[in-house]
């Protein structure tokens, strides 16, 4: 396996060397090996630590992590960060050209590009907090220099803006990795054995900043707007779920703060969940709305945290859910603003589906994917309902509660629907018929395929088999 | 495991033999051989009518299952029963005899791919339910069947063919227009349909949770009842139940199957026969042969059974009302549609005080109204295509020139409206049979209601006859060749409805004799005899100026719900959080980083050059300490 996620990070060095088209080629073929791997260790349900390095107390030995939740995460990270980067490849010397920048400039973007979904792998399989702390900074820098470089609108103003509000993030997180190496003696995943509510603390809210949940939700749709539409479609997928792996890494250890404070928690989650849902209708700007369902869909795994082992289940199945979901959403986004230059605006959109049929129905995927119809989101959701009962349990007190989250799923299908409905049907603009770019509409299909077959045998099967021998459940 | 591989035919063969059409539409939209292409999907919807109909003859009754995720207990269980033999072939019959007619309706369409692949997918799914034992695969099934509505719905997404429209345009009630565009009927086609799944797809997880078992027959339901007391069960209940009220348009969910009408007729005709709002009562059905109420006779059932009961009866009357009043030929036949269902529940529901025998009458009766809904809209679609008019209008002239459909509504009204001796006859005499036997639980209303349903049902069926054949207006436009296809298949459709009479009578059916015996009771001759008249005096005088018509043809004011109330609330809603967020983004992005600049422009003013105010500042600071060490002492 350690090869597997090595060769991304060689791809991504020797990236430059080649033109841009090879380039592309290289990197995401260099992801998609390591997804065939993350699968075929999910279906030998391999459980396993390959150890890299040994550091003395209170480091402790740095290892990389392979149990199935890592590999539904990692296989997540490298399909999407594949067909990213096919995506990436028509789209960014489409934004090259917009800047005024030549073909060049592809080279540094695709080292940038590499390194950061690289980190994101390396974080998702990393054994040591420390080691996972190191990909998070990685992940952030990298991903700040893009939307420095390439990201529309003021983009200085909104990469500093994404860099101190997910620094401040990070800074917390690692306060609270350092008081449990104090407590611990060791930072190593499997060595730690008791996480104080103070180190808790601090992770908790350093995540929920990232996640993000309500309050800070505020930065997101800066960065995610104005990001490049390639980082977009990573940085909203993968990045800000990964602080719910996160999160959920140390629920695994000790869960002790969740379950004190399971209730306020839980309401802050709703809340949240349900603001950033009507907040939705709201948004002018394609990529903003799409920012919006983010911290909506956040709050699923905010919830699902405090549901116990069903809820569990549910976090990991919605990130990947998720994750392909909003890629694709995000890249139908690019596919627009690179066939109408820059047209983001839904008031300038309306019959779309007239002209680019072929984005269209890969929106109405990524929607599916949101709303958790036929798509592997429904077990999310399904699970995550199931968790409500367990933890709550079924009476009249709970009603409230019940109504809440269901509430939430109604109105993430309301805003998908509501939004295709106004961006690809009714009566379409005049606006002349592009040629879309195979590369802009064949991987949001293949991620759509992905997230359809998931949910049948043996796919479904062996994943949930897989977090059960971990988190549990079943029978 | 033959039998599942066969089950697997069925729900596969009809998607995927609509794949070649829709990836061929995606490259090459409107080429002469993808045209073609078609003939491959309806095959498919044959396939499967060949399979549906190996497993009424051949199948034994019992289950069929196959591992999903064994660990959790979700598995592929399919059940073959009374009710899914039946229903499947009913389903793949209907879907087979309309995909036919749909190969001549919809052959000039700009939107092939996407019509045939959810076409299909829509047959599919609607299988998928009616066999599926496991309430996980159930859902599968489900959620195909609201998506893929949604897409048949606002098939014609352009909006740019008034004949697709529902409603009058320019028409306005208050501040409403009473007109619908096909993508606005997609949306809240699906908006609705949402608020009715989520509910449901939680009380699934919750009978998941609390037994641990999610096949409808396996469901220890009497235990989970007393588990969860009478106030549980009622919320339970009441949940899952949201899916099939809003599935079925039962009130006050009902707009979106007005406004579906959007969609072409064919999904018009499938949407409102055999699939989707025959999915809601079918589930309803399903669950009540299992729960057994009338065995189990837990206090909450009690209430739940009595809720859906009024609600069909009201609803069956609101749409019978509404279709008095409407003009537009869809949009009439919708409405009667949402009165059949509300009957089928109203029945079905009865059984916990009547036993099995009620929901064996309502689930004849969804099939009669299936065969003769589907006939009717397939009519409709052709008189549509003739006279290039979506409101009631044709005399006799003009239907000597449409012969066939003239027999064939002829034969569809008489047989659905319940007139003695056609098929719905002995069928609503079984549903007189079942409400007067509420009378002696000391619920007399419902078959009062009932009646009053039946009559009025009989007379806009007789409407819709009339005004379209009859004393209607002469056409507009004529168009009244070829349809040789469309013919073929509505003749076939009616054709079954006397198939239907003749096992009836002929007493084939292990439950035919009841019916027999229901028919020839002097109440329900009474009823018949009712329904006769007000049928032939609606065929002599098919409208009326009375002001109580206006209330009906705006569906007694129902729109304002979907659009204005609700919509009101969540844009408010959405304002508010929008004034919100700009408040945040303004603390966070603005006052923070302001505030900071200040006060370093503050602190850097300190930074003068000036010895003097240096010297000041030390003064000042050791005064200031002087003071305060002073006061807190040592």
């Amino acid at each position: 396996m350690i090869v597997y996620l090595l060769l991304p990070i060689i791809a991504s060095l020797l990236a430059p060397f080649l033109k841009p088209k090879k380039a592309t080629h290289l990197i995401s073929l260099s992801f998609l090996i390591p997804f065939f791997a993350a699968c075929f260790e999910l279906f030998n349900f391999t459980t396993t630590e390959i150890p890299l390095l040994s550091f003395s107390p209170p480091i402790g030995e740095f290892y990389v992590l392979i149990d199935p939740i890592s590999s539904a995460f990692g296989l997540t990270v490298c399909m999407v960060s594949a067909m990213v980067g096919y995506y990436s490849f028509p789209y960014m010397l489409h934004r090259f050209e917009e800047m005024g920048l030549g073909e060049n400039e592809y080279r540094k973007y695709i080292v940038i590009y590499g390194l950061y979904a690289a980190s994101m792998l390396w974080l998702v399989y990393s054994g040591n907090f420390i080691m996972l702390y190191i990909f998070l900074e990685i992940s952030l820098i990298t991903s700040f220099l893009l939307i420095y470089m390439y990201g529309y609108g003021n983009r200085r103003w909104v990469g500093l803006l994404y860099f101190i509000w997910t620094n401040v993030a990070g800074v917390l997180t690692l306060i609270g990795f350092i008081v449990i190496a104090m407590d611990n003696s060791t930072l190593a995943i499997k060595g730690i054995s008791a996480i104080s509510m103070v180190a808790w603390l601090l992770i908790f809210v350093g995540m929920v900043i990232k996640l993000p949940g309500l309050g800070p939700h505020i930065w997101l749709p800066w960065a995610h707007a104005e990001a490049p539409t390639p980082v977009s479609a990573l940085l909203s997928p993968l990045t800000v779920g990964l602080a719910g792996y996160i999160l959920l890494r140390v629920y695994l250890i000790d869960p002790s703060f969740i379950q004190a404070y399971r209730n306020p928690i839980m309401i802050y989650a709703i809340i949240s969940s349900v603001y950033a849902g009507f907040a939705v209708f709201k948004q002018m700007d394609y990529k903003r709305l799409l920012a919006y369902s983010t911290v909506s869909q956040m709050g699923y795994i905010l919830i699902g945290l405090c549901l116990g082992t069903y809820g569990l289940i549910g976090v990991v199945i919605q990130y990947m859910s998720h994750a392909f979901g909003k890629s694709i959403l995000f890249m139908t986004a690019g596919g627009i603003i690179a066939s109408y230059h820059g047209l983001r605006d839904l008031r300038k959109m309306g019959g779309l589906h007239e002209q680019i049929p072929s984005i269209s129905n890969a929106a109405l995927l990524g929607f599916m994917n949101l709303g958790g119809i036929l798509a592997i989101g429904m077990f999310g959701e399904f699970f995550i309902l199931r968790g409500v009962v367990d933890v709550f349990g079924f009476e009249i007190s709970t009603v409230p509660l019940i109504v809440a989250v269901v509430f939430i799923f109604i109105l993430s299908g309301w805003y998908s629907f509501y939004t295709l409905k106004k961006i690809f049907y009714g009566t379409p603009k005049d606006l002349e018929r592009p040629k879309i770019s195979r590369y802009l509409d064949v991987p949001l299909y293949l991620i759509g395929i992905l997230s359809i077959i998931f949910i049948f045998p043996p796919l479904i099967t062996v994943l949930l088999n897989g977090l059960k021998a971990i988190i549990g459940g079943g029978t | 495991m033959t039998e599942i591989l066969q089950f697997a035919i069925l729900f596969l063969t009809p998607v995927i033999s609509s794949l070649p059409i829709a990836l061929a539409w995606i490259y090459k939209p409107g080429e002469e051989w993808a045209r073609k292409l078609p003939y491959l999907s309806v095959f498919g919807l044959f396939v499967s009518l060949v399979i549906s109909l190996n497993i009424l003859f051949n199948f034994e009754e019992g289950f069929y299952s196959y591992p999903w995720i064994e660990d959790f207990n979700i598995n592929f269980v399919f059940v073959v029963d009374y009710l899914s033999k039946y229903m499947g072939v009913l389903t793949a019959l209907i879907a087979f005899l309309i995909g036919v007619y749909g190969l001549e309706y919809m052959k000039d369409d700009y939107r092939l791919g996407w019509y045939w692949f959810f076409f299909n997918t829509f047959t599919a799914s609607m299988l998928l339910v009616v066999y599926s034992d496991n309430l996980f695969t159930l859902l599968i099934g489900w959620e195909g069947l609201g998506i893929a509505s949604w897409g048949l719905i606002g098939h014609w997404f352009r909006d740019d063919d008034d004949i697709t429209f529902v409603g009058e345009k320019g028409r306005k009630v208050g501040p409403l227009e009473m007109s619908w565009s096909p993508s606005f009927g997609g949306w809240r086609a699906i908006s609705t349909i949402r608020f009715g799944d989520m509910p449901m797809l939680f009380a699934i997880a919750a009978i998941y949770a609390l037994t641990g078992s999610l096949d409808i027959h396996a469901i220890p339901w009497e235990d989970l009842f007393v588990k969860i007391g009478l106030v549980g069960t009622v919320i339970l209940l009441f949940l899952f139940l949201l899916g099939p009220f809003t599935k079925s348009a039962q009130l006050p969910f009902s707009e979106w199957l007005m406004t579906a009408m959007t969609g072409p007729t064919t999904v018009s005709a499938l949407l409102h026969s055999a699939t989707m709002v025959a999915a809601g009562t079918y589930l309803f059905m399903r669950l009540t042969w299992y729960i057994k109420p009338w065995e189990a006779h837990v206090p909450g059932l009690e209430a739940i059974y009595l809720l859906v009961l009024f609600l069909g009866l009201f609803s069956a009357l609101y749409g019978a009302s509404v279709a008095l009043g409407l003009r537009e030929r869809k949009v009439l036949l919708a409405a009667s549609t949402m009165s059949s269902l509300g009957l089928m529940f109203a029945s079905s529901a009865a059984s916990f005080w009547v036993g099995e025998i009620a929901v064996i009458v309502a689930f004849w009766y969804l099939i009669v109204h299936a065969f003769a809904k589907a006939s009717l809209f397939l009519v409709a679609g052709h008189l549509i295509h003739a006279t290039h008019d979506r409101f009631c209008s044709g005399n006799l002239v003009f239907s000597r020139k449409m012969k066939v459909a003239f027999a064939v509504t002829i034969v569809a009204t008489i047989s659905l409206a319940g007139i003695p001796p056609f098929t719905a006859y002995w069928v609503k005499s079984g549903m007189d049979g079942v409400m007067e036997h509420l009378m002696e639980e000391g619920l007399s209303l419902p078959f009062y209601l009932l009646v009053l349903v039946s009559v009025i049902y009989s007379a806009f069926l007789a409407k819709f006859l009339s005004l379209n054949f009859i004393k209607g207006e002469y056409p507009h436009h004529e168009h009244t060749e070829g349809g040789g296809l469309m013919k073929l298949a509505y003749s076939a459709m009616v054709s079954m409805l006397i198939v239907l009479l003749a096992i009836i009578l002929l007493q084939r059916e292990e439950h035919a004799a009841h019916f027999l015996e229901e028919g020839y009771l002097k109440m329900s001759l009474y009823v018949g005899l009712l329904v006769t008249a007000s049928y032939f005096i609606t065929l002599y005088k098919p409208t009326s100026k009375l002001k109580i018509g206006v209330i009906f043809t705006d569906r007694m004011y129902l729109p304002f719900l979907n659009d204005f109330i609700v919509p009101k609330i969540g844009w408010g809603i959405a304002a508010i959080v929008d004034a919100l967020n700009r408040a945040i983004d303004f603390f966070f992005h603005t006052a923070i980083p302001g505030f900071f600049d200040r006060l370093s422009i503050a602190i850097r003013s300190i930074q003068s050059g000036y010895l003097k105010s240096y010297v000041k500042i030390v003064a000042a600071s050791i005064m200031l300490f002087l003071v305060i060490f002073s006061l807190v002492g040592w």
